[in-house]
């Protein structure tokens, strides 16, 4: 089987967030790059498939050259070879371009059976390339699969269980296909450092952004650019939300004396009703 | 291209319509549908909906387009991309709205790429900018920030909306009912449902709920998840967990809150023995009133909450569910 990963780098969100001085954008100096967490989940997804069923994993990354971190960290946990899409405006357009471009790249790739891609990237949490990827490709997606319960190669199809609000629905979704991967899907495997090492030889094919056929995109070069975006960040904020910050505490913290408890208990009711009326 | 606003009905497993598209309907006319001039329309898809629409005209819509066909049974992403994408194609709206629920981020974007649209996802405001392009507010980086985005090009422009982030308001009318327009086809439906397993549960959805209830790891146990099923049925709540609790197998997944589980935005969230990370703070952190009880009183949770309570979850809580019992039986 020929797996593909479609896998991102995104800022660690751990981290205190600061606007950059033009006011529409995170300040990314300093800040810690780590592969999307989602993505992990794929690139695992996509790896224990192949030790099933045999093949190769190719992961499909686009971004500035830092993203190679990313890259070789997908080929230590067991992928094969990647495909770098390498520029710097990526992170400032749209997802519209940015499925676009992919898509584009993986149509250079040959025929292949299945791509996995996290749910959506923590940074900007939209979660539209994955599917917008899959319409560009014609092919049919499942998104927040919860578990692949089958994949047959030589029938060419899969089973997977996927979730809904208030319930799940299982699918038989033909190859090729593209899938979305949730949290809890499985348990991504930390690079080893033999991995780490072989990770060095795989084969790394580098595309520039002069390198993509833009004919059939149905935009050109300028699009892949904030100018270009469709739907431009104008303007981004630290909210700050004010908080009451009312604590009851007992006279021992924390507390252990049975009145102190009912009392509390009955403050907290009373505040509830009264201060914030929300009961 | 027409100055219509769409809101496209996301439906219960149960064939109701959720709360979240009257909030949409009702949002769209008081900021949209004026100042752009069109009309204000609904889009029902499923199979077996007709006779929903006078709950559409309920909240505004002057006008239904409706696909009604098995093709769209049990949730059938391609059905609903295929069917939205037509109306889309065959009507030019300014603009089209969803709810931000699982399904309508599974469809949505997808639906937008199909007709070559731009999309915004999970909006907690919508206007529209000077020159009338649509233009939301959204959180990012964990709900650590709030983008404002703006379309600028001529073609419809798409965006989810997050439950609970509007309020519904009713304003009759009787709406024009347009169907038949789309016809679907067997042959394009490649992904077949086998199976549609629904979660019985008298409990309200996360989601949509007004009241929330979560337990964390201080829970200790799947058995005592129950003292936070009691508080949630007295306050009328949806149950939720953190992601500690979950993978420790307390609940399952579908009650996670935070990044890489179920955004909230209710009236009131109770966080029973939760400490606070970041993570969860990213799905319930744009809550009204925060409330917490913890017996580390060091936990970040007190930091960022409006009430607390400093002590042991098995202490305060068989009280405090009492009172809130007695108070709401009054």
């Amino acid at each position: 089987m020929k797996i593909l990963v479609i896998v991102s780098q995104t800022q660690d969100t751990e981290a205190k967030i600061q606007v950059s001085a033009s006011g529409d954008s995170v300040d990314t100096g300093g800040m810690k790059w780590i592969m999307n967490p989602y993505d992990e989940f794929a690139v695992e997804e996509a790896i224990q498939t192949k030790e099933k069923h045999g093949g190769e994993v190719v992961i499909v990354s686009i971004g500035p050259a830092r993203v190679i971190d990313t890259i070789r960290q997908a080929l230590a946990m067991g992928a094969d070879s990647a495909v770098h899409i390498n520029g710097d405006g990526f992170a400032e357009t749209d997802p519209f371009a940015i499925g676009k471009l992919i898509a584009s790249e993986i149509k250079k790739l040959g025929e292949f059976d299945i791509i996995f891609t996290g749910m959506k990237i923590i940074d900007e949490e939209s979660g539209q390339v994955g599917v917008q990827v899959a319409e560009e490709l014609g092919i049919p997606h499942v998104s927040l699969v919860s578990k692949v319960v089958d994949i047959n190669a030589d029938a060419q199809k899969a089973v997977c269980q996927k979730e809904i609000d208030g319930g799940h629905v299982v699918v038989e979704v033909p190859l090729p296909c593209l899938i979305t991967c949730p949290d809890a899907m499985n348990e991504p495997r930390y690079a080893s450092l033999p991995g780490i090492m072989k990770a060095k030889k795989k084969p790394l094919t580098e595309v520039g952004i002069d390198d993509v056929n833009f004919d059939g995109l149905g935009f050109g070069k300028e699009a892949v650019s904030k100018e270009g975006a469709r739907v431009k960040t104008i303007s981004i904020e630290v909210p700050q939300i004010e908080r009451k910050l009312k604590i009851i505490k007992g006279s021992d913290e924390p507390m252990v004396r049975g009145e102190e408890i009912a009392k509390s208990a009955q403050e907290l009711v009373k505040l509830l009703r009264e201060d914030a009326k929300v009961i | 291209m027409s100055n219509d606003v769409w809101v496209v009905a996301d439906l219960k497993i149960d064939g109701t319509i959720r709360k979240v598209t009257f909030e949409a309907l009702t949002e769209a006319k008081k900021k949209l549908v004026g100042k752009l001039g069109g009309k204000l329309c609904a889009v029902l898809l499923g199979s077996g909906v007709s006779g929903l629409e006078a709950e559409l005209g309920k909240y505004g819509a002057e006008k239904v387009y409706v696909v009604d066909s098995e093709l769209l049974k049990d949730f059938n992403t391609e059905g609903y991309v295929n069917a939205l994408g037509e109306l889309i194609k065959q009507n030019e709206p300014a603009v089209v709205i969803a709810g931000n629920t699982v399904f309508g981020q599974d469809y949505f974007p997808r639906a937008a790429a199909r007709v070559g649209a731009g999309v915004a996802m999970d909006a907690i405001k919508i206007d529209l900018s000077g020159d009338n392009k649509l233009q939301i507010e959204r959180y990012s980086h964990s709900s650590k920030a709030i983008q404002t985005q703006v379309f600028h090009d001529g073609a419809t422009m798409m965006s989810t909306v997050r439950p609970n982030s509007f309020k519904a308001e009713e304003s009759p009318t009787t709406p024009e009912v347009i169907s038949g327009s789309v016809e679907l086809n067997p042959a394009d439906i490649h992904v077949k449902v086998l199976e549609l397993q629904t979660k019985e549960s008298d409990r309200p959805e996360l989601t949509e709920a007004e009241r929330v209830v979560s337990g964390g790891r201080g829970l200790a146990s799947e058995e005592n998840f129950k003292y936070i099923y009691e508080l949630a049925d007295i306050l009328g709540a949806a149950a939720g967990a953190t992601r500690a609790a979950v993978d420790a197998g307390y609940c399952p997944y579908d009650m996670q809150v935070g990044q890489t589980g179920k955004a909230v935005s209710p009236n009131l969230y109770i966080g029973i023995a939760i400490s606070g990370s970041v993570q969860h703070f990213a799905g319930m952190g744009s809550s009204k009133v925060i409330v917490a009880i913890n017996k580390d009183p060091e936990a970040p949770i007190f930091q960022k909450c409006d009430y607390g309570i400093v002590g042991d979850l098995f202490d305060i809580l068989p009280p405090f569910t009492e009172k809130v019992k007695a108070l709401l039986s009054e």
